[in-house]
């Protein structure tokens, strides 16, 4: 069995001419130290594991899955600029944190986690990834918890994030940070199960999210964090589950 | 826990354009590195580099387009799916560019085209690669996409072992891809943590030499008699720093003895040791004082970055191909460069082949990030 122990949930829908809102308010209370060269894709992290976590002590072996379509796109656009354009070599940690999992390693930091700490991505289903993922270790018995979301970062201008992402000229944009914390628990309590069959896949079809657009795992993170926190039963899927891929069902 | 099979293999390196071409270099020298100027950068970078003897400009963006499905349909080949098999296969992939030398090229053919108009990053995101694969092998299956920095293919195979060992495939395609791109030559010049020579755990260590390479790997859940065994393995963070283990070794220690317990053996069933060996001073330092806290005598070193060059988020899957290779050959590879001990390490790579026994393995990979995993293989 395993229990979700707790869940957060960060949305911010973008209008068009709007900046972006500092995130450093609210990430205050929820870092240990004050994190240096940090770019926007990290704090989106920090703040989402933070409130997962808040005032829980984790298990020692707690792991990280960390998921996301578009990574880091803030720092790994300044990246390229600075190397395409301005013919430089990158700054040390805008190079370093392409790299992909600097913002796992810096979650780690915060919350003191030296389990396995993993960045993986399935596109538009990175959360169902991680998830899978996350749910494979728990039930292989290699850990006892694991701390699993996605974070997707806009960027500015929101135009040109619509161009990259090939969205419509006024699709709306969001950024987010949904985390769920799994525990293998023979409690009560909100649980996770992995379903292996297609019926339910119809079944539950009127349970599943709305995760359209490239985006869509920060969606389907939102809407699942959303409905587990007012207690609701919900379904994760993608793709057919007779063929490997998962399905997922949240119970209260 | 079920034994995982490696039922066929695929690579493309400095050393070879397939696998056993490969190992027949490895186990006999090597080839000679070039040198690659990035003559865009106002500063121009030199660098030395093991590329993939293709025919092709370094920095064609197309190149995956050509190479990655040779490789996975060599790997393919020799494990002798079906097409129904194949329909069903999960991808396990890790890399460290994924999609990076298309964005490059396509945002400087912008900038050139109309500057106002250019925007970075038009490639974005993490399914390039994995889209390959599967199309080539011809998978309706999942993907899973690792982004873990150097670590990244050897945690694409513990992912795979994991859900295999508790039944959730019959076979899984792990895939490491790593070609050459701007950024990350630039970026780890501008780390100056590049060097001429790759001297693993030597005094005069003093950096990496980046390579490139492709490789896949066919698991089996039912592995046939003979098959070398993927045992698992263990992979936790270290915070100490984001560009290393803390030199001590203690979380080296701590991925090396979890990963001992996962596959049931000690320390002294531990015939030989790939190591992650990258040459950078403090990199090999943490390897070496880790490995110093789990064996009272360190097993056979051996590196092959020396020969390959360092593949990054490939290298767990590329080295695993040809350490595997070599081992199905019963020898365990030698140093290529003449070695000069570091008393405060006192390990170093073993200085002419040897036998390879029939036992268990290690197989070591650090990176960026905080990452250690180490995998086990058993030879039967």
């Amino acid at each position: 069995m395993i229990r979700i122990a707790a869940v957060s949930h960060y949305l911010h829908a973008l209008q068009d001419g709007e900046t972006l809102p500092s995130l450093d308010e609210a990430l205050q209370p929820l870092c240990r130290e004050h994190f240096r060269r940090v770019d926007r894709f990290i704090q989106l992290a920090l703040l989402g594991t933070g409130r997962c976590v808040a005032g829980k002590t984790l298990a020692s072996d707690c792991g990280l899955y960390l998921g996301s379509c578009f990574g880091p796109m803030s720092n790994n656009i300044a990246t390229q600029e600075q190397l395409v354009r301005d013919r430089l070599t990158p700054k040390p940690f805008n190079f370093i944190n392409t790299l992909g999992n600097s913002a796992g390693y810096y979650v780690a930091k915060n919350l003191g986690l030296r389990g396995q700490n993993l960045f993986i991505s399935r596109q538009g289903a990175s959360f169902q990834a991680v998830l899978a993922a996350a749910v494979t270790d728990l039930e292989a018995g290699v850990l006892s918890e694991a701390l699993v979301g996605v974070v997707e970062e806009v960027t500015l201008p929101v135009t040109a994030y619509r161009r990259r992402q090939g969205l419509a000229a006024d699709a709306p944009v969001a950024e987010g940070s949904h985390w769920l914390l799994l525990q293998s628990s023979a409690d009560a309590g909100m649980r996770l199960e992995r379903q292996g069959v297609k019926s339910l896949n119809n079944a539950a079809a009127g349970l599943l999210p709305e995760t359209s657009g490239p985006s869509h795992d920060s969606v389907a993170g939102a809407d699942i964090t959303a409905r587990l926190m007012v207690g609701k039963e919900c379904v994760l899927a993608d793709g057919d589950a007779d063929r490997g891929w998962e399905l997922f069902h949240f119970r209260p | 826990m079920r034994p995982v099979g490696i039922r066929g293999v695929g690579l493309q390196c400095a050393l070879g354009a397939d696998a056993e071409t490969c190992v027949s270099s490895l186990l006999t020298g090597g080839k000679p590195a070039i040198q690659v100027t990035l003559e865009d950068l106002t500063e121009p970078a030199t660098l030395t580099y093991r590329r993939i003897e293709d025919g092709a400009v370094l920095f064609d963006p197309q190149r995956f387009e050509r190479l990655l499905p040779e490789v996975v349909r060599a790997a393919l080949a020799e494990a002798g799916l079906t097409a129904t098999e194949c329909r069903d296969l999960p991808v396990f992939l890790g890399s460290s560019c994924f999609s990076i030398a298309l964005s490059e090229a396509g945002y400087a053919m912008a900038l050139a085209q109309d500057p106002a108009a250019a925007i970075s990053m038009p490639s974005a995101g993490y399914g390039y690669l994995a889209d390959l694969v599967r199309s080539a092998a011809g998978s309706e299956a999942a993907s899973f996409t690792y982004n873990t920095a150097c670590t990244a293919s050897a945690n694409a195979l513990l992912g795979a072992v994991r859900a295999m060992h508790i039944g959730r495939y019959r076979h899984a395609l792990v895939v490491g891809a790593e070609l050459a791109n701007r950024t990350t030559m630039s970026g780890f010049s501008g780390l100056q943590l590049l060097a001429d020579r790759v001297r693993p755990f030597d005094a005069a260590r003093s950096g990496i030499v980046l390579g490139e390479g492709i490789s896949a790997v066919l698991l089996s859940a039912e592995p046939r008699e003979g098959e070398l065994l993927l045992r698992g393995g263990a992979s936790n963070c270290d915070t100490f720093s984001v560009t290393t283990a803390n030199p001590d070794g203690a979380s080296v220690a701590a991925a090396l003895r979890q990963a001992l317990a996962v596959a049931g053996i000690e320390a002294k069933d531990v015939c030989g040791i790939r190591a992650h060996g990258t040459a950078t001073p403090s990199g090999d330092t943490a390897e070496a004082l880790g490995l110093r806290r789990v064996f009272d005598a360190v097993p056979a070193l051996s590196v092959l970055k020396p020969y390959l060059g360092h593949t990054l988020g490939a290298c767990g899957v590329n080295e695993l191909v040809l350490y595997a290779g070599a081992l199905r050959r019963g020898v365990l590879p030698a140093a290529v460069e003449p070695f000069t001990p570091d008393p405060e390490l006192g390990v170093g790579p073993l200085a002419r082949t040897a036998t390879a026994p029939a036992g268990h393995y290690l197989l070591n990979h650090f990176g960026f990030g905080g990452n250690n995993t180490v995998l086990i293989l058993e030879r039967p």
